[in-house]
């Protein structure tokens, strides 16, 4: 072993060693919960002996209308949160980058601070907004006669995507607002130059050259939006309210491992998700793949190195990274 | 893709980490026990005035310390930290446990069978109820800490302002809750609870259904009786005709109504009048406790939660751990000094220390009623027919969700009575899911 591999094998250890400790093996634990259930006999009170169930936890969860209703929940939030997140921050950052736009520092913190709150304490705010007879809002807008229920069956997803978008949406919009301040000022100029207006510099230049950034961020939001658990999971417990205790899958595995202590099925149905977003991750990272490649050909003349590089096999190739590094997975 | 990637594995190394962790400390903990020197007791409860009752019993024992860990309280997640506690081999030697819940923890076989400790003379001293529904399948789980029959608070300058008549019956009740709305358009005598089945259990209960039942080896659900039609549709009333209001249990909501005189009656248990005591001090005075009212007028009540202490499956001083809780439930100081601490109003399962906490108990804020007397009545009442199954958090995450559903604060869709039906059904499914036979279904 020469030099440079021994010193790869160093470096590398301390990562796989922690790799091995801290995810496959958990990962692995899960799985083996996920195998086994455990049983009662006479009228349940001599204790309970553990059972190898094979996949008898996965079908009784695909068999669960409760953990499948989780699965709509969660398509009819991101169909109501992601097109909104994604066409506010969008807004937002092109008005900041415009030349219109006055104090941007200020507009740039102030849409970002919802984002400092930790999710717990911003659901608890909500839920006090949320709340009838408690709450300042609700009250302003009965007095308006613009009664909303926020925590009936038929506004709780509403009020979960409200929170969501406050919490994520300057978040976002730093990410785009990032992106385009790395769109060089030349090809805007050109633009200006050859006539067009503000609003086609935005879709015409601006838009075509931050798509990678954009798909980045759906992707990220699809995934963050599978694992929806935290702000629900307060609106279920402390408001009275119609999100239950199932609410979306993680809810749904959550209440099984602490509320009913059936670990073999919260192992079960946290796989099953997981597999969802592994899944549904391949998909948007092959479609938004596909959609960054055809969107880096308008602007090969900017980065020759990049276009005349090796063909990217299924990984694609990514436009200008945004300079701001994602640190989360949820946005 | 592989940052959102890593939060998911994040989240089972998290796990799986805390898991092996928990597991190492178990391995490392518990350490020899037996006869030589003191022996230590771990315990974790929430119910008022327990650490000032535990200092008690410190401070009179040499051979056995007791230390006291105050968890949340069992629905809001201390019974979630007791089961992964003993599932992961580091639980305490006793924990707290509602009624409500044992039968729960006896099935998971997290707490220990107790029968050979429980002598008959530690039984005779106890309210036969309470003993009753520490006893499933011949044995004995738990010693019973408290009783906690229902009963009604009310805001006695409300009712006589406005001369509303206490009500009697479930009838007066509806009448006397149209009337405080009419004198005040805010005012409701009471609150509806979708985050809380268990008052609605209590009502159920004292109706005189009988939810679980067994036969042989089987379990028997019946919740379509018509004691529960009839306490459902009699709410399913009071809420369509907004006579009561809706608010979550001890929220700030249901607090600041109170305060406000938005509420001005509630529906508790014999614990509440240390609840109310200890929520509304400004109030001093004003409140005044009434029998819950009934359907024929004859005198009727279910319990709303209660405690018992239970030793856990792993502990290694059963012996000394009965004693203690035997102690808690029966010496006149364990109670004395509980109730003495000012928030508890707690109401023994031991009969011979109910004079000694009446005498504990400061009455000003009732103005100077006996409410143990009140409370006497009530526990005499209390039907005994009544058990808990073995998946009681089921049936009630399911009620909960349900009535969230029908009649949460934000309003409903649904009816009370499909709610019920809902937690009944999940019920059964829990049940067939471990392997228990339910009859019927």
């Amino acid at each position: 072993m020469n030099a440079k591999a021994r010193a790869a094998v160093v470096l590398l250890v301390p990562f796989f060693a922690l790799f091995v400790v801290v995810m496959v093996v958990p990962i692995g634990y899960a799985v083996w919960l996920s195998l086994f259930t455990e049983q009662q006999s006479g009228l349940g009170f001599g204790g309970t002996h553990t059972v190898f169930s094979g996949l008898g936890n996965y079908t009784a969860a695909l068999g669960d209308h409760a953990f499948r209703d989780g699965f709509l929940v969660l398509l009819g939030y991101c169909a109501l949160y992601i097109p909104l997140l994604l066409a506010g921050a969008l807004t937002l950052a092109l008005l900041l980058d415009s030349a219109l736009a006055r104090a941007r520092r200020f507009f740039q913190l102030a849409l970002f601070l919802p984002h400092a709150v930790p999710g717990i304490i911003a659901a608890l705010i909500w839920v006090y907004l949320y709340t009838p007879r408690l709450s300042p809002v609700v009250a302003a807008m009965e007095s308006g006669g613009l009664g909303f229920d926020f925590l009936s069956p038929s506004g709780a997803l509403p009020s979960v995507v409200n929170i969501a978008l406050w919490e994520w949406l300057g978040y976002n919009m730093v990410i785009f607002y990032a992106a385009l301040q790395a769109v060089d000022r030349s090809v805007i100029e050109a633009a200006t130059v050859d006539g067009a207006g503000a609003w086609r510099v935005a879709t015409a230049v601006k838009l075509p050259l931050i798509r990678s950034s954009l798909a980045m961020v759906a992707l990220f939001t699809v995934i963050g939006s599978l694992q929806l658990f935290t702000e629900p999971l307060i609106l279920n417990q402390g408001s009275g309210s119609a999100v239950t205790s199932s609410w979306t899958p993680n809810m749904y595995a959550y209440t099984a491992a602490f509320g009913r202590n059936d670990y073999g099925l919260a192992a079960a149905s946290s796989v099953l998700l997981a597999l969802a977003a592994a899944l549904l991750s391949f998909f948007v990272t092959r479609l938004s793949g596909r959609s960054a490649r055809s969107g880096r050909s308008g602007r090969s003349g900017r980065h020759p190195s990049r276009a005349s590089g090796p063909p990217a096999a299924g990984r694609p190739v990514r436009g200008p990274r945004p300079p701001l590094a994602h640190p989360e997975g949820r946005p | 893709m592989s940052t959102s990637w890593s939060r998911r594995r994040t989240t089972y190394a998290l796990a799986g980490g805390l898991t092996a962790l928990t597991l190492l400390t178990a391995c490392g903990g518990g350490g020899a026990a037996g006869s030589e020197g003191p022996v230590t007791l771990t315990y974790w409860g929430w119910t008022k005035g327990t650490k000032q009752a535990v200092d008690a019993f410190n401070a009179a024992h040499r051979d056995t310390k007791v230390r006291f860990e105050e968890i949340p309280s069992g629905t809001a997640g201390g019974y979630a930290k007791i089961s992964n506690a003993v599932r992961a081999g580091n639980a305490p030697d006793l924990v707290s446990i509602e009624y409500p819940t044992l039968p729960e923890f006896v099935s998971q076989g997290a707490v220990k069978d107790i029968t050979p400790y429980v002598t008959p003379e530690l039984k005779k001293k106890l309210l036969p109820q309470a003993v009753q529904l520490t006893t499933l399948g011949g044995r004995n789980w738990a010693v019973p800490f408290d009783a906690a029959p229902q009963v009604y608070y009310y805001r006695k300058d409300f009712f006589t302002r406005h001369k509303i008549e206490v009500p009697r019956t479930w009838d007066d009740f509806r009448t006397a809750a149209a009337a405080a709305r009419k004198a005040d358009p805010k005012a409701r005598i009471g609150t509806f609870f979708p985050d809380d089945p268990t008052t609605f259990e209590a009502m159920a209960w004292q109706a005189g259904a009988r939810w679980f039942a067994t036969q042989g080896d089987s379990w028997k659900l019946d919740t379509t009786d018509p004691a529960t039609r009839k306490v459902t549709a009699y709410w399913q009333g009071l809420l369509k005709d907004g006579l009561v209001h809706t608010h979550v249990s001890f929220s700030p909501a249901w607090t600041n109504s109170l305060r406000s005189g938005g509420t001005v009656g509630y529906l508790g248990a014999s614990w509440g009048a240390g609840v109310l005591k200890g929520t509304l001090p400004d109030q001093s005075g004003a409140w005044a406790a009434a029998p819950v009212p009934t359907w024929n007028g004859r005198p009727a009540s279910g319990m709303l939660g209660g405690s018992t202490t239970a030793v856990t499956k792993g502990s290694r001083h059963a012996g000394a751990a009965v004693r203690f809780a035997a102690w808690m439930s029966t010496a006149p100081e364990a109670v004395r000094a509980r109730v003495a601490s000012g928030e508890s109003s707690a109401y023994p399962a031991a009969t011979a220390l109910r004079p000694v906490a009446r005498q504990a108990f400061d009455t000003r804020y009732y103005g100077g009623q006996d409410v143990y007397a009140l409370f006497d009545a009530a526990a005499a009442s209390v039907n005994g027919d009544w058990g808990w199954g073995p998946a009681t958090s089921t049936t009630n995450t399911t009620l909960k969700d349900e009535f969230g559903k029908a009649a949460g604060t934000g309003g409903g869709a649904g009816s009370l009575a499909d709610a019920v039906r809902a937690g009944s059904d999940a019920t059964v499914r829990e049940l067939r899911r471990r392997g228990l036979k339910v009859m019927g279904r």
